[in-house]
């Protein structure tokens, strides 16, 4: 007689940390900034609150994309082009009103988001060289239109809406921006724990197969991610330049590969199906502390660099020891 | 009397609280050919796995020539002179034949002369094997096996999709290893070929050997007894009583109506009807056809032919989305393939609530809680480790598999082998509930490996043989006459 | 009771598939690479009246790196992975070679190229070990270790500099109007490295540990292993990468765009190429040939009179057409 097999309910410290890696993180980043805070003094004033949370902003909303790709499985590369581009738009057409402009730009994110989910989702197109390509396609267009009579090229005057929302300061040391992101986590929180899209983009990444059996359609499902990657990207490219005070056709570059470590270290794996915004946001402020703690500390860029992998590598590492989740 | 080539004493092996073999001992003497028999779950692939190094036994000695051996590698094992051809051919699909040689440290030269000596020399060993078809990479896998020159050659359900011709060869290579004072084991389902080629059989049930045997005696209904033991004939049970006092009303439209349809084969079609309120059970050895039915059914694939009837509609479906939306469901066995391992209870339940874009708002928690604890109380799923579906049991994942369209409603219900690999306390739940699900209304279709269930849940059995339906039998017909049609033999009639 | 059907008919065997069809199946998409590139040079020499030597070495050897690292990609495309890091891995060994190389005679110079390639092809050994004994997916172990190699080159050379010596890029890239340097070189590292590891039973092992991991491992065969020795070839391709960069270029430049770009070009060369992403099919030619016609689109527009700048995006609408071309014709094969 065979006996049935319950599962120990036993809840160590370790199953919460993975079912709440929050935590965890949370702790990191307080770890993290008073570390910097002990190196430089700046950190704990309300002017060096804002100003950590001024640059984390458009990482994070890059990260974002990256998270609701990475979720499915699949990775946007094309999210800091879009963003220079819905920048660049914004800029040129600032002339017919803000309404206009950022409309304009955000319809660049959905044009991009269209390409890169009709490519992953409808030709199972692999989304790295999807949006790699789409990168490629972007960059030229950039290119193109700043040439001489190019569509781009006219004048390059920032939206004032823009400047005040992106490096105004709301009071002491919570600047514009945050509202922005906070609107945006909202929503991705919110639509990814409790939208039925949000359950979708879940079960797509955790396993395809089991989401066809029970009669989702995964390419609406990956279109739905990609445009909204590429909407959340142009957001981030209006911002960052709202902070710059410029646009520029490889403003947001650097953010790229800082994006997806961020969403990795905020426990989002790469193959899909776990993880959530909620990290991320934690992965991009401890990225963002961390670069500023090394820059106080006087190091140079290339042990910046190092420290900078090295971390991401070791965190990464971690989340599979804790999780089990071993690769591919 | 000979020391025997291999002997097997009390050999045991679980996996966790499955118990796969409880004490077998198995005796094969020098240039004998035996059998190893028993239904789907007997423990006969444990037993082989034990026996070529893929598997470690538990407990209970294996003997090569008298001598005790520690088979810990399939590499040791072969060292010992036990040799596998298994009914998945472990060849690399993106290699060449030759390719895969190589890796596996066999001489291409050695493969050759024998492919010669089983007149099939002409495959050509620089095909990639993905454009091989699978009988041919059976006679290559043989072909590698017999470079070995094993002592003991033990070929696993290597007849089952052989053509005749093909077969005749793999016979004539049986009939040299004998001459030669080898042996091999002979596990097979066609009942015909055990007879005309071994020397002794073994039947294995529930992990036991029960009966020793030659098999040109007693025949195949000896060997069909044997199998299923005594326990068979009266097992009735509360649902039968329950079915019995159900009316029915003949006059009703079935709700399933499948016609011809085509699914492996081009000349014959399944045809069958169920009627709501009616539990139809699917009977067929492996391989059968009986995977691609229920694919075909389900809307993941395309038929080459024939039709499906919904309701008195034709239903076309190009994605279980368009099966789904009928009202038909698929429980499928594969767990892996259906649950969402790394989601909550809650989420793997609610996926099919979400399959459309009308549904990608807001969640009414409220609501959901509420149709996922329905379905969880009523399957009596063990939630305490809810966080993540793959830390559950196999029965709770089971019954996940079939809570999750207890929240989305159905009309059809698919069930593909439902209780394969589960407790017996959880199988006896699912059982009930199948009856429950009936009662209230809805038409089912359950295939099972395990024949007895036919009697314990069914109101009818139709019975599934290389891609048709040979045999439509009602729930009273015996294990051994559903037994004896699923081997494609005529059911004598009674 | 019934007995065994005697066979009336003979099963016939597969047909063979003949020697052309055989070919065009397995090689039918890089035969279809080198035709497009042999129409892509045609057409570019129709644009330049005199085209000669100059200009073939410098579509050849202006190429070479880019071959190089889609080589190195290949590899390890081929063995299931990915690598993120071979940019910066080419970026790095150019610092070392340029920093270490400077106002040096031919004999040191060349042995410090040999020391360059053992290291780059140390540190990928490492890398890949990362990936395996961790657990950690390759795409995020490479990303990371993209960062240490570029920080790694910073703290060689923290700016354009280092030199190398003339002789030394006469003999690896040719002078201005010597295209066969370059040309042997390719070929030469084509047929004399890969080749050989193809037919061998670790390229061999490679190709399944890319197709299928589970069935390779009960094939018997160390995956863990298999992977490692991927990435330390992909390691001697980067490597040799950075060399031809230095010598091509005349000095060392850590700048990190550099070595992303590369990297995500080599991705594109490797899919246009014919390799599956997912590992255990396809051929080094491929790449390589892909990344020469890459190589072409800007100096063709150019040619045409169009803006180089189009350039980039015709790049990007070739890649995204031809992977999607590509993907429906895979579809039917997977079905089989």
């Amino acid at each position: 007689m065979t006996t049935v097999v319950a599962d120990p309910a036993v809840r160590d410290w370790r199953q919460t940390l993975v079912d709440r890696p929050a935590v965890a993180l949370s702790g990191v980043l307080l770890l993290l900034y008073v570390v910097t805070g002990l190196v430089a003094p700046g950190m704990f004033t309300p002017n060096g609150v804002r100003s950590t949370l001024l640059l984390a902003c458009p990482l994070a909303i890059l990260a974002a994309s990256q998270t609701l790709c990475m979720l499915t499985g699949g990775i946007d590369l094309s999210t800091v082009m879009t963003a220079n581009f819905a920048a660049y738009v914004a800029a040129n057409q600032s002339g017919q009103g803000p309404l206009a402009a950022l409309s304009l730009a955000l319809l660049v994110g959905l044009a991009v988001g269209t390409v890169n989910g009709v490519g992953v989702g409808v030709f199972k197109v692999n989304p790295l060289i999807m949006t790699l390509g789409m990168a490629s396609v972007l960059l030229g267009v950039v290119t193109v239109g700043l040439v001489g009579d190019g569509f781009l090229s006219g004048s390059t005057r920032l939206l004032p809406v823009l400047r005040t929302v992106a490096s105004g300061t709301l009071f002491g040391p919570v600047p514009n921006n945050v509202l922005v992101w906070a609107l945006v986590a909202a929503v991705l929180i919110f639509g990814l724990s409790r939208t039925g899209l949000g359950r979708a983009v879940y079960a797509v990444g955790d396993n395809p197969i089991a989401c066809r059996l029970a009669g989702v359609r995964i390419w609406q499902v990956l279109l739905a991610v990609y445009v909204l990657s590429a909407l959340l990207a142009a957001l981030g490219g209006l911002l960052f330049s709202g902070i710059s005070g410029s646009v520029g056709p490889d403003q947001t570059n650097a953010y790229l590969l800082p994006s997806v470590a961020a969403a990795v270290i905020g426990g989002t794996s790469i193959l899909g199906g776990v993880g959530g915004y909620t990290g991320t946001i934690l992965g991009a402020l401890i990225l963002t502390v961390l670069n500023r703690l090394l820059l106080t500390l006087d190091t140079t860029e290339a042990f910046r660099q190092i420290l900078y992998g090295l971390i991401v590598l070791a965190l990464a590492w971690v989340y599979v020891r804790l999780t089990g989740q071993r690769g591919a | 009397m000979s020391q025997p080539l291999l002997q097997t004493t009390a050999v045991a092996k679980a996996f966790g609280p499955v118990v796969a073999l409880r004490a077998v001992d198995l005796s094969v003497a020098p240039g004998e050919v035996h059998a190893l028999l028993g239904a789907n779950g007997a423990g006969k692939s444990t037993l082989v796995k034990i026996l070529t190094g893929v598997l470690r036994n538990d407990s209970g000695t294996v003997a090569v020539n008298g001598e005790p051996v520690l088979l810990r590698s399939p590499t040791e094992a072969r060292a010992r002179g036990l040799a596998p051809v298994y009914q998945d051919p472990a060849l690399i699909r993106d290699l060449t034949v030759a390719q895969n040689l190589r890796l596996t440290g066999v001489e291409v030269a050695d493969v050759r002369r024998e492919l010669a000596a089983m007149d099939l020399d002409g495959l050509d060993l620089d095909e990639q094997v993905r454009d091989i078809p699978l009988p041919f990479l059976r006679m290559l896998d043989l072909a590698r096996a017999l470079v070995f020159d094993p002592q003991l050659l033990v070929l696993d359900e290597i007849t089952a999709a052989l053509p005749p011709d093909l077969s005749e060869r793999v016979f004539a290579i049986m009939g040299r290893w004998k001459k030669r004072d080898r042996s091999v084991l002979f596990i097979s389902h066609r009942l015909a070929e055990v007879r005309e080629h071994c020397d002794m059989c073994t039947v294995l049930r529930d992990g036991r050997n029960v009966a020793s045997f030659h098999p040109g005696e007693g025949g195949e209904s000896q060997i069909v007894a044997a199998m299923l033991g005594e326990a068979s004939a009266g097992v009735r049970d509360v649902a039968r009583e329950r079915r019995a006092a159900r009316e029915r009303d003949e006059e009703e439209a079935p709700r399933l109506v499948v016609r011809d349809l085509l699914i492996d084969r081009q000349d014959a079609g399944v045809s069958f009807e169920v009627r709501a309120g009616e539990v139809l059970g699917l009977a067929a050895l492996e391989g059968q056809g009986q995977d691609r039915l229920f694919e075909i059914l389900s809307g993941n694939a395309r038929a080459a032919g024939g039709e499906i009837l919904v309701d008195g509609r034709p239903l076309r479906a190009r994605h279980p989305y368009d099966a789904i939306r009928r009202g038909v469901v698929l429980v499928p066995s594969n767990r892996l393939a259906a649950l969402l391992p790394q989601r909550p209870i809650r989420e793997n339940i609610a996926i099919p609530l979400f399959n459309r874009v009308r549904r990608w708002g807001p969640i009414n928690t409220g609501r959901e809680r509420r149709q996922v604890s329905e379905a969880v109380t009523r399957l009596s799923i063990d939630t305490r480790a809810a966080a993540q579906a793959r830390r559950l049991s196999g029965g709770n994942q089971q019954k996940l598999t079939i809570g999750r369209w207890l929240a989305a409603g159905f009309r059809t219900l698919l069930l593909f082998d439902p209780t394969r690999g589960i407790d017996v306390g959880t199988k006896h739940q699912i059982y009930d509930l199948v009856r429950e699900l009936a009662d209230a209304g809805a038409a089912i279709v359950m295939f099972t490996s395990e024949l007895r269930e036919i009697g314990l849940v069914c109101d009818r059995a139709a019975v599934l043989h290389n891609g048709a339906i040979v045999a439509e039998l009602p729930p009273t017909a015996s294990e051994t006459d559903l037994l004896t049609a699923a081997h494609g033999l005529e059911v004598t009639a009674v | 009771m019934t007995a065994t059907p005697r066979a009336e008919v003979a099963t016939p065997l597969p047909r063979p598939t003949g020697r052309l069809e055989r070919f065009a199946r397995r090689q039918g998409w890089v035969v279809g690479v080198a035709v497009l590139l042999g129409a892509l040079i045609l057409w570019r020499s129709s644009q330049i009246p005199a085209f000669g030597a100059f200009e073939v070495r410098g579509i050849v050897a202006g190429t070479m790196t880019l071959a190089l690292l889609a080589m190195a990609q290949t590899v390890i495309v081929i063995s299931g992975g990915i690598d993120l890091s071979v940019g910066a891995m080419m970026v790095l060994t150019n610092c070392i070679a340029a920093r270490l190389m400077l106002d040096q005679d031919l004999g040191p110079v060349v042995l410090v190229a040999l020391l360059v390639v053992a290291v780059a092809m140390v540190l990928s050994g490492i890398i890949g070990a990362v990936a395996v004994v961790s657990g950690v997916p390759d795409i995020v172990v490479t990303l990371a270790a993209s960062f240490i190699l570029a920080g790694l080159a910073l703290i060689v050379l923290d700016g354009p500099g280092g030199g190398t010596n003339p002789r030394f890029q006469e003999l690896l890239v040719g002078g201005f109007d010597q295209p066969l340097p370059a040309a042997l070189w390719l070929a030469g590292i084509f047929l004399l490295v890969w080749v050989p590891f193809k037919r061998s039973r670790l390229g061999i092992a490679t190709y399944a540990v890319g197709s299928d991991r589970a069935a390779a491992f009960l094939s018997g065969l160390n995956v863990g292993r298999t992977r490692i020795a991927a990435y330390v070839m992909g390691g001697l391709f980067s490597g040799l990468a950075g060399l031809v960069t230095t010598a091509f270029t005349g000095s060392g430049e850590p700048r990190a765009s550099i070595g992303a770009t590369a990297t995500l070009t080599s991705v594109a060369a490797v899919v246009l190429g014919g390799v599956a992403l997912m590992g255990g099919s396809g051929t080094l030619l491929g790449p390589v040939l892909a990344a020469f016609c890459l190589a072409l689109i800007a100096p063709l527009m150019l040619g045409l009179g169009w803006d180089p700048n189009y350039a980039e995006v015709a790049r990007g609408v070739i890649i995204i057409v031809v992977v999607m071309i590509g993907g429906l014709l895979q579809v039917p094969r997977r079905a089989r």
